[in-house]
């Protein structure tokens, strides 16, 4: 081999080596990772998991732990003293307050692997999953309930201030929309409370309060079922009073920009019955924002009801995460923070690949 | 769907809703309010974090063996019939017979016996002077204690009986190991996650599992319990929440009676109903805690200046309307208790610190002290009085104090900022004396006088170690005390006056702490607690306000309400 092609080989081999698409990963897991829906679907997991371990380290820096914080409450409540109300205590509770940080967060991935949200810590024995299992269904079933109704009322009265746009009854309902968004949802539950309920007795403040009537057997049966809707009437009212302006204002602000657009004229001037341009043509593109909207406020449900399900001791997801917080029930937080983290990052996903579908101009392939 | 299935599933749905309107019966039922878990983080094991205990009303499903009657400081029996020190110096309880539980299990000395075994696993501070207890026969149980106290005898009176038949495995096993033994550790933990399926009730009333809900929960009457057989009310509804849950329930009439600590507004609206507002002395309140490492506050006649530059009748009514008691005598306990254990001629002898301007700056330029052209305060080094007063931000009442006391401190001369701090946050930083001023608790609901000081010279000074958060110094205060009646160590003298049993003695311990308290004001008391607890008497009959069953405390142990409840004289206002 002369000194050329020793140059040639070696500059061959430089080359190779710096070639920017030497495959340093095999070609398998390359393409499977190029795959759109497992790397959103990995940037996801990737997230909780960074929200969680925030929240691991973010919740034991608040001020007290669970043994002081439920010393002080006995202290209050009782009258005894500080030592007692400490050994009550102290030997009540699963929990070393001079244990690692990084000991307790190993064990509590470890555990996370496992499926185990482990056990609440001021009820020690009490699984998390089971806390979570009683708590959740009555908020999706109440905030789900107004969150949906609100989105239906919003849709249909927007698109009515649309189409009747500059009139009277237009700047009427955009001023009540407007009142109802300015409103914060608990000034509503207590305006439920202090007027309807005791200035005006228009119904029992005190039967009211709960999920469901005592006594009653949970399961499909008419008694249960209507005791939970009736139950539910005054935090699905509220919901719907906070909510109903943005999306009437929404969707009137969107369907007036449809009503410009080229294809609107042309179908009226096609002679299209106006039923089939306002659902068909109007309806169906002008709820295309609002649908990314709602698909990343469904991640906010369950954490939108803390306030009401105090207010109308309606207990909850919302109640459990703001007792939990209150205790410094640090695996109940946690607990709950997955449960809410998961629920926001995996509703945008949702929103990311299924607006593809409504809207054929967007499609998301693994290309982009 | 067609318009026909429609109807018919509105129909439907309207049915059930009315059938499910259909609640319990109401009968003759008390309404009452305590805040409870419900399960599964609330369970039905009582020594455990999350049991539903109902706080005071534990009473009527976990009867106590005894009642301190305040007003004449001698106990009632309720579940112990007998009971005293014998001549060994230990303690004997001889248990009332023909009681059951609700699960059909007699109530015997087993029950008394599987309670403070449970303690002792714990680590109760009852076992602290305790050396063993021993079952005499089926209804009596000694207590070898290590020395007569009154403190050890005011914890096993008022102790909560709980079941043999639900905790008497583990207390037994208990029984026969100690702290240091292998199995010790995984015994505690056995026996904070156990969870007996339902509740065994011992008192009058027995909570109904299948009732519990967030709203409230129902218990009712358990004939065969102790007091069972002679109450007046067939049901008592425990509603459920904090003060602003309960509320509108009071302002309903739904609710009859709460002890939630309610703001003066709402007590006025209370009134207008016709709900009558009960206050019984809580013997304890806000004080003005300084930090004595801060120069010039360690110097006895600036808090001294201090007291007299607050008008504490104003404080209090500032902060708790009727409710908030100026402190008249300053001995660090409770005027109560001060008339209770005082001779009247110590009480003569006694500083009451009167809102008098003149004699604060009397003792301020006694030490050197004087004002500079804006009419501040400076101290003997030039530097004027100005200090950071912190508080717990979300006491409405605490926040009033420290505002008042901050404007009126501020006219008189010196130049204090007030600033709220997160309440969970605000002990901490006490504890670790991260602070100048600040607003905290002196005193304790306790009737034994000894144990209010605990407060002062314990928990707010140098209790850190206590809590495993290293050694806080609190607020600095040396408790070795140089006072006109000679040198004392004030912690030392609160614990020796707790104990023993002769009174006169306890007394003679009791008036040096409070001549010293009154003396040197570690910590400036500015007024009383009084609860304004709602009554509504046109539902419930209790005693005239003017009874001396309203000398006991209006919460915790011997609370009038449960005491009444105990005693059948609670009842229906129509009976």
């Amino acid at each position: 081999m002369t000194d050329f092609q020793l140059l040639d080989a070696g500059q061959d081999a430089l080359e190779q080596a710096l070639s920017p698409k030497r495959k340093l990963v095999p070609a398998p897991v390359e393409n499977f990772y190029k795959n759109y829906y497992v790397r959103v679907f990995a940037q996801a997991i990737l997230t909780i998991w960074a929200v969680l371990t925030v929240t691991f380290f973010l919740v034991r820096q608040m001020p007290g732990n669970p043994i002081d914080v439920l010393i002080e409450q006995i202290l209050t409540q009782e009258g005894i003293s500080y030592q007692e109300a400490y050994d009550r205590v102290a030997a009540s509770f699963n929990f070393d307050p001079d244990a690692t940080l990084f000991d307790q967060y190993l064990d509590y991935i470890r555990d996370l692997l496992h499926l185990d949200l482990g056990t609440s810590i001021t009820s020690p024995g009490t699984r998390i999953i089971d806390e979570i299992a009683r708590f959740l269904p009555w908020t999706l079933f109440a905030v789900g309930s107004g969150f949906l109704i609100s989105f239906v009322l919003g849709v249909i009265l927007g698109m009515t201030m649309a189409y009747y746009r500059d009139s009277a009854l237009d700047h009427a309902m955009s001023l009540v929309s407007s009142f109802f968004t300015g409103v914060p949802n608990y000034i509503w539950g207590l305006l439920i409370i202090i007027g309807p309920g005791i200035s005006w007795n228009w119904f029992d403040v005190g039967a009211a309060r709960g999920t469901y009537d005592p006594g009653l057997t949970p399961g499909l049966n008419a008694a249960f079922i209507g005791s939970a809707i009736e139950h539910a009437l005054l935090p699905i009212i509220t919901y719907v009073l906070a909510t109903l302006g943005s999306w009437m204002l929404s969707m009137k602000s969107s369907t007036t920009s449809v009503l410009n657009d080229d294809y609107v004229n042309v179908a009226e001037a096609r002679g299209l019955k106006d039923r089939r341009i306002i659902t068909a043509y109007v309806g169906r593109n002008a709820m295309l924002p609002l649908f990314a909207q709602l698909s990343i406020s469904i991640g906010f449900v369950l954490g939108s009801g803390v306030v009401i399900e105090e207010i109308f001791v309606y207990w909850g997801f919302g109640h459990y995460l703001f007792q939990a917080i209150t205790v410094r029930d640090y695996t109940s937080v946690q607990g709950a923070v997955l449960i809410l983290s998961s629920t926001f990052v995996f509703s945008n996903l949702f929103a990311d690949l299924t607006y593809g579908l409504l809207d054929p101009r967007v499609r998301v392939t693994g290309e982009k | 769907m067609t318009k026909r299935t429609m109807i018919l599933a509105t129909m439907l749905l309207l049915s059930a809703i009315l059938a499910s309107g259909l609640g319990l019966a109401q009968g003759a039922t008390l309404n009452v309010a305590w805040p409870y878990q419900v399960p599964p983080t609330g369970h039905f094991n009582t020594f455990a974090s999350g049991g539903i205990t109902l706080g005071q009303y534990q009473d009527l499903h976990e009867p106590p063996l005894a009642v301190l009657m305040w007003a004449t400081g001698e106990y009632q029996g309720m579940v112990a019939e007998e009971f005293g020190w014998d001549a060994d110096g230990n303690y004997g309880i001889k248990m009332v017979e023909g009681n059951s539980w609700s699960d059909g299990s007699a109530m015997t000395a087993a029950d008394l016996m599987a309670t403070f075994n449970i303690f002792r696993l714990r680590g109760d501070a009852v076992w602290a002077n305790m050396s063993a207890i021993e079952q005499v026969d089926d209804y009596s149980v000694k207590f070898v204690m290590d020395a007569p106290s009154s403190l050890a005898e005011r914890i096993i009176l008022t102790t909560n009986l709980r079941p043999a038949s639900v905790f008497g495995d583990i207390a037994d096993r208990a029984a026969m190991m100690s702290p240091d033994d292998e199995g010790w550790d995984a015994l505690l933990q056995e026996l904070t996650e156990f969870r007996p399926e339902s509740p065994v009730s011992g008192g009058p009333y027995t909570i109904l599992p299948d009732t519990i809900s967030e709203a409230n929960l129902m218990m009712e009457l358990n004939p065969g319990g102790f007091a069972g057989d002679f109450q007046n009310f067939d049901m008592v509804r425990m509603w459920n929440g904090e003060t602003e849950v309960v509320t509108p329930l009071v302002a309903n009439a739904e609710l009859h009676y709460i002890t939630h600590g309610i703001p003066p507004t709402t007590e006025e609206d209370f009134a207008n109903r016709g709900i009558d507002i009960v206050r019984s002395g809580m013997n304890n309140g806000p004080g003005l805690y300084v930090n004595h490492a801060v120069y010039p506050l360690n110097l006895v006649e600036v808090r001294q200046a201090i007291a007299h530059a607050i008008d504490r009748i104003q404080n209090g009514v500032v902060s708790l309307g009727d409710s908030g008691v100026a402190v008249e005598y300053m001995t660090g306990m409770s005027d109560g208790l001060s008339e209770a254990w005082l001779s009247d001629e110590t009480l003569d002898s006694l500083n009451f610190y009167d809102y008098d301007l003149m004699k604060a700056e009397e003792l301020l330029t006694g030490v050197g002290f004087s004002r500079n052209d804006d009419g501040v305060w400076v101290d003997d080094n030039g530097d004027p009085l100005s200090f950071e007063l912190t508080f717990p931000q979300e006491f409405a009442d605490w926040s009033a104090a420290a505002e008042n006391a901050t404007a009126q401190l501020n006219d008189f001369g010196f130049d204090i900022s007030a600033r709220g701090v997160q309440f969970q946050q605000h002990p901490q930083d006490i504890y670790s004396s991260n602070f100048e001023m600040a607003i905290r608790n002196w005193g304790l609901g306790d009737p034994i006088p000894g144990r209010s000081y605990l407060q002062a010279y314990n928990r707010y000074n140098g209790q850190g170690q206590m809590a495993g958060e290293g050694a806080g110094a609190g607020m600095n205060f040396d408790n070795n005390v140089d006072f006109s009646g000679g040198m004392v160590n004030v912690f030392d003298l609160s614990n020796q006056s707790s104990q023993g049993v002769d009174k006169g003695a306890q007394a003679a311990l009791v008036t040096q702490l409070a001549l010293s308290y009154n003396e040197v004001l570690p910590a400036i008391p500015l007024w009383e607690r009084y609860t304004n607890n709602a009554l509504n008497r046109s539902f419930v009959s209790v005693p005239d306000s003017s009874d001396s069953i309203f000398a006991n405390f209006g919460g915790g142990a011997d609370n009038w309400m449960t005491t009444l409840i105990l005693t059948g004289v609670t009842a229906p206002a129509d009976m």
